[in-house]
């Protein structure tokens, strides 16, 4: 009795709390079915006297969004793969094995993650440009664009994150030692048991990792927009800001876009979130 | 790439350095060189940064533009690249920086001295009195840089005065303001307040850019940015009754409250909503009018005036092209910048958003005739007057805003305020 | 490499392995080798792609760097004292501090509460789950355009509710003494996804098994949140407060979006707001280096004391 009250309570809560939350996306869809004049019509239109659907076919033909969707999908995916790959072993071997320097690297990653984006934007171009024996360089980096205009310079610079090591360490650390020894006992190899035995472990946070890092990419547009001379290189947050100029804004269709380019995200966190299972309860240990 | 300058060998060691983390000290210095020599025939490959022509729209239209200047130019061929006047500057920075930079680039009317003054751009080698035969003056002017022409426009952006003639006749007003007390009487008449609340703003000085606000306003009160010499004038008597005529509109009369609006505020335009009875605005506002309140057009209640005090003045902004002093076909460059700049694509240009052609020939042209309030833009070209003129405009131009707000809030009186920023600019300008 | 000599080395390995025995020492260096393995991959793209451009930025703030020009010299430390002259920047550093003093331990106090909750076996968990996630992956200018029409003076839906009170709300966004506390609240909510979701995901990691002594005395449930719970939680606190902490000192989107250049009278402006003006609006890289370079002190400052106070103990493995 106590406790279906209790449940009771919990969801007016949290159902309060989910409604806060959602109201801004549902007044983006909202406005992104409204004219002209009711998306700046004061006060507020809070629901519309006419839906104007066609503000999608609008707002999609504005720019090549099919070739953006596509661009920003391949980013995406491959960000999150090599994210995956890479920041789980990087995680693995500073939380799990103690060797000299171990802190000293790990406060390295961490202080990297300390200086902001715009600062070194400039640096990192020129590195992609003066990457040797690519786009007509030189073994010196010399002579010619590098990467630049390129799927390498889209995907390799932003495909590893501090921010993934970190979490990974964090969370290996969380793990029991007993299932290591045991492992070990057994002949298993330091890569074994990073494979087979601990990573199965920290599903939620590679589900965690991998959203992430998918939305970052996903969300990302001054990188792309730097690197990038081609449109057919360009990806879905140019298209948006294609609909924001700096004298005037098309509401409408940005509402349309940004509805459209939401979807992807609210669909794989649903189907990411499904891996927040404990992860002991399929582990089967004493 | 035998033709390789040495200035660009150097921008690579000084990107190497950069890779290696070991900045070569003070080594190489000066402004760069010229590229090589501009004459002969126009040809090669360009590359061109544009922050306009945006969308499917806008490229459709470019291509179309460069299929025809290609027929005139058949050994040319033009790389596009898009980018918005938002992420503008990121583009360039990283272009100029790798040693590489477009060959041709269009910018912003402020741009031009400081872009000009470190030997970023190219002499185009026209001739000012030519110019000015095709374009009005004061179009010209801000793509001159000690005498020598940097920039052709192709497109402007203008602010004036917008008033509601409907609201006018209600309060038994018919004329538009000429001068400020005339603007300030005018303003608290047709404002309306609710129980305190402000209903209808007399007059609206905040849907613009406020440094935009008060710049029309210096130059109405007979003031100027610089003097000729390059040093702050600003902050003369004439730039002080200017802010202080926006202070008496929001803290005296009380004809707009401060956070009323703001410049593309997702809230609307108020002078479109019934909200406000005058305005200082972008003439795109007619576009905004058109589209969510055409009614206004029809039944012709949307009136004009230029800021004016000692005399008329009217805010110009605009895109002009540029060709990049490093570029290896300076003649294909130039010969791009000029077919932009000239009729056909000054017009494209200025159909996609609403803005004032700057050649004169196009005053007749349909696109103009139609829209009243490019008409009288281009009505008052000679009262026009455009930013920057200095250098170190670019660090300077970003400091307006806090200081006009620290007046219009009643911190800071206007004297203060501008005597602050005089000093910080002349700071900036000894930086150098 | 086989003695492990050094005590700082000593408290980080495992209990027990102070005096390692033969077989215990080739194992060691099998697990280092394998460790570094592991590691370089990771290492090389981070040296290349953001160690590189770090070290950058650290030699760029000690000259002058005209990037127009393509000029560079030497200055010293002439970039520091000319930055620490700007009244504006030291507002923004002051505005920075208040900021992450407000959101971070707010934004992650909810969090931790609705993570918790939402672990629970809940009907429609999954949508909960999605709604609290919501605003972290909805669009900053969607954002922009609620919060704008909410914070309205007249007819947002703050003033309406406070004039329902009898209050007379401000111009929350354009009033110098409320905006940096909207832009703050609409942090917080922005703020809460991306903390709830790590923590969820560390939550499952703690074994079923720990509560069960909890249930048997019968503690109540805010009792095991915080014995049980919250300490279990340290990893994860020490991690998002970190991650946090770095985001909130490099808070540009929101703040920009909802106070555009520095807010009423420069009343919102940050750092990171000030290094993008001064290295893309102004063309000052070198400046807005040294700039960064004070955002990274205090970061580094803030990150050690962090990991001091939730102790080292989280090395020891």
């Amino acid at each position: 009795m106590r406790g279906k009250a209790s449940k009771t309570l919990l969801h007016l809560v949290l159902g309060a709390g989910a409604v806060i939350m959602i109201v801004p996306f549902v007044w983006m869809i909202i406005s992104s079915l409204k004219s002209h004049a009711e998306i700046s019509a004061y006060p507020p239109v809070l629901w519309p006297t006419e839906w104007v659907w066609s503000n999608y076919p609008n707002a999609m033909s504005f720019a090549p969004f099919g070739t953006y969707f596509r661009n920003s999908l391949l980013i995406a995916v491959g960000h999150t793969v090599i994210n995956l790959a890479l920041a789980t072993m990087a995680g693995y071997a500073l939380a799990r094995v103690p060797f000299r320097g171990r802190t000293v690297i790990f406060m390295a990653i961490l202080a990297t993650m300390m200086i902001p984006t715009y600062t070194k934007i400039v640096p990192q171009y020129l590195i992609a440009k003066g990457m040797p024996f690519f786009g007509g360089n030189d073994y010196l980096g010399r002579g010619g664009y590098g990467w630049l205009d390129s799927w390498w310079v889209l995907i390799i610079p932003g495909a590893l994150t501090p921010f993934a090591i970190f979490m990974f360490r964090q969370f290996y650390l969380s793990l029991p030692t007993e299932l290591e020894e045991a492992a070990r006992i057994d002949g298993m190899g330091e890569f074994a048991i990073f494979g087979k035995v601990m990573t199965p472990l920290v599903k939620p946070a590679i589900a965690t990792v991998a959203l992430i890092t998918f939305e970052n990419s996903w969300n990302n547009f001054l990188w792309p927009l730097i690197v990038t001379t081609r449109d057919d290189l360009r990806v879905i947050q140019v298209g948006l800001a294609a609909f924001q100029q700096v004298e005037k804004t098309e509401w409408a269709y940005l509402m349309a876009g940004s509805t459209l380019a939401t979807v992807p995200m609210i669909v794989l966190f649903l189907f990411t979130q499904r891996y927040f299972v404990q992860g002991f309860a399929t582990a089967g240990i004493k | 790439m035998a033709s390789q300058t040495s200035a660009v060998t150097r921008r690579t060691v000084l990107g190497a350095a950069f890779g290696l983390g070991v900045a070569a000290a003070s080594g190489c210095g000066g402004p760069a060189p010229a590229g090589p020599g501009d004459n002969g025939e126009a040809s090669g490959t360009i590359r061109l940064l544009t922050p306009i022509f945006e969308g499917t729209e806008g490229q459709k239209t470019l291509e179309g533009l460069l299929a025809t200047f290609k027929q005139q130019h058949p050994k040319v061929s033009v790389e596009v690249d898009y980018t918005t006047y938002g992420k503008l500057s990121e583009k360039l920075t990283t272009s100029i920086a790798s040693g590489r930079p477009y060959d041709v680039m269009l910018m912003g009317v402020g741009w031009i001295p400081p872009f000009a003054a470190k030997g970023v751009l190219a002499d185009l080698g026209e001739d000012q009195q030519e110019l000015t035969s095709r374009f009005n003056k004061r179009v010209v002017d801000p793509g001159v840089y000690q005498g020598k022409v940097y920039a052709l426009p192709i497109m402007l952006d203008t602010r004036f005065g917008y008033y509601r003639k409907d609201i006018f006749a209600e309060a038994g007003l018919s004329a538009a303001p000429k001068n400020f007390d005339e603007l300030r009487d005018m303003g608290r008449k047709l404002t309306k307040r609710e129980g305190g609340k402000l209903v209808r703003a007399g007059l609206d000085i905040l849907a613009n850019d406020l440094r935009q606000t008060f710049l029309p306003l210096l130059w109405a009160n007979g003031g100027e940015l610089f003097t000729p010499d390059g040093k702050v004038a600003f902050n003369s008597p004439a730039g002080v009754g200017a802010l202080q005529f926006m202070t008496d509109v929001i803290l005296t009369d009380k004809t707009e409250d401060f956070g009323f609006t703001a410049p593309g505020a997702a809230t609307g335009v108020p002078l479109v909503q019934g909200r406000a009875a005058m305005m200082v605005g972008h003439n795109n506002v007619w576009l905004e009018i058109e589209k969510n309140a055409p009614d206004l057009i029809k039944d012709g209640k949307i009136g004009f005036f230029p800021i004016a005090n000692t005399r008329p003045a009217m805010f110009q902004g605009g895109t002009l092209g540029t060709v990049s002093a490093k570029s290896q076909s300076p003649a294909a460059a130039k010969a791009l910048v000029r077919y932009l700049a000239d009729s056909d694509a000054a017009l494209a240009a200025c159909k996609q958003r609403g803005n004032v052609p700057a050649l004169k020939a196009l005053e007749s042209s349909e696109y103009v005739k139609a829209n009243p309030a490019v008409q009288f833009a281009m009505g008052n070209l000679d009262a026009a007057y455009s930013e920057g003129g200095v250098p170190a405009w670019l660090e300077i131009r970003g400091d307006f805003k806090a200081a006009i707000e620290s007046a219009l809030l009643g911190k800071k009186t206007p004297q203060q305020a501008l005597d602050e920023l005089a000093a910080k600019a002349t700071e900036a300008m000894a930086r150098g | 490499m086989t003695v492990t000599s050094p005590p700082a080395a000593a408290l980080h390995a495992p209990p027990g392995t102070a005096a390692p025995p033969p077989r215990r020492r080739r194992l060691g260096y099998e697990r280092r080798r394998a460790a570094w393995l592991m590691l370089t991959p990771a290492l090389i793209h981070l040296t290349w792609w953001i160690g590189v451009p770090v070290l950058a930025t650290f030699v760029l703030a000690f000259t002058h760097y005209d990037v127009l020009a393509g000029t560079i010299s030497w200055v010293g430390l002439d970039n520091f004292t000319e930055i620490f002259a700007d009244e504006t920047w030291n507002l923004s550093i002051l505005h920075t501090v208040v900021y992450t003093f407000f959101t971070v331990p707010v934004a992650m106090a909810i969090a931790v509460v609705i993570a918790v909750l939402l672990n629970t076996k809940l009907r429609a968990r999954a949508w909960y789950r999605a709604a609290f996630f919501l605003p972290h992956i909805t669009a900053t200018v969607a954002i922009a355009l609620v919060w704008m029409w909410m914070f309205e003076p007249n007819v947002g839906l703050f003033n309406a509710v406070l004039s329902m009170a009898g209050l007379n709300g401000p111009a929350w966004l354009s009033d110098p003494d409320y905006a940096m506390a909207a832009v703050i609240v609409v942090s917080v909510w922005k703020g809460i996804g991306l903390k709830m979701l790590i923590y969820l995901a560390a939550l499952q990691s703690i074994p079923p098994e720990t509560y069960e002594a909890a249930d048997l005395d019968g503690a109540s449930a805010p009792r095991r949140f915080w014995s049980i719970t919250l300490p279990l939680l340290k990893p994860a606190t020490f991690f998002v407060f970190v991650v946090s902490m770095i985001d909130a000192f490099q808070v540009f989107d929101q703040v920009y979006v909802l106070t555009p250049d520095g807010g009423p009278a420069n009343a919102t402006t940050v750092m990171t707001f000030e290094i993008y003006k001064t290295a893309f609006s102004e063309f000052r890289i070198s400046t807005a280096c040294a700039q960064s370079l004070v955002l990274f002190a205090f970061l580094l400052v803030l990150t050690v004391i962090s990991r001091r106070m939730t102790g080292k103990d989280d090395d020891a493995r």
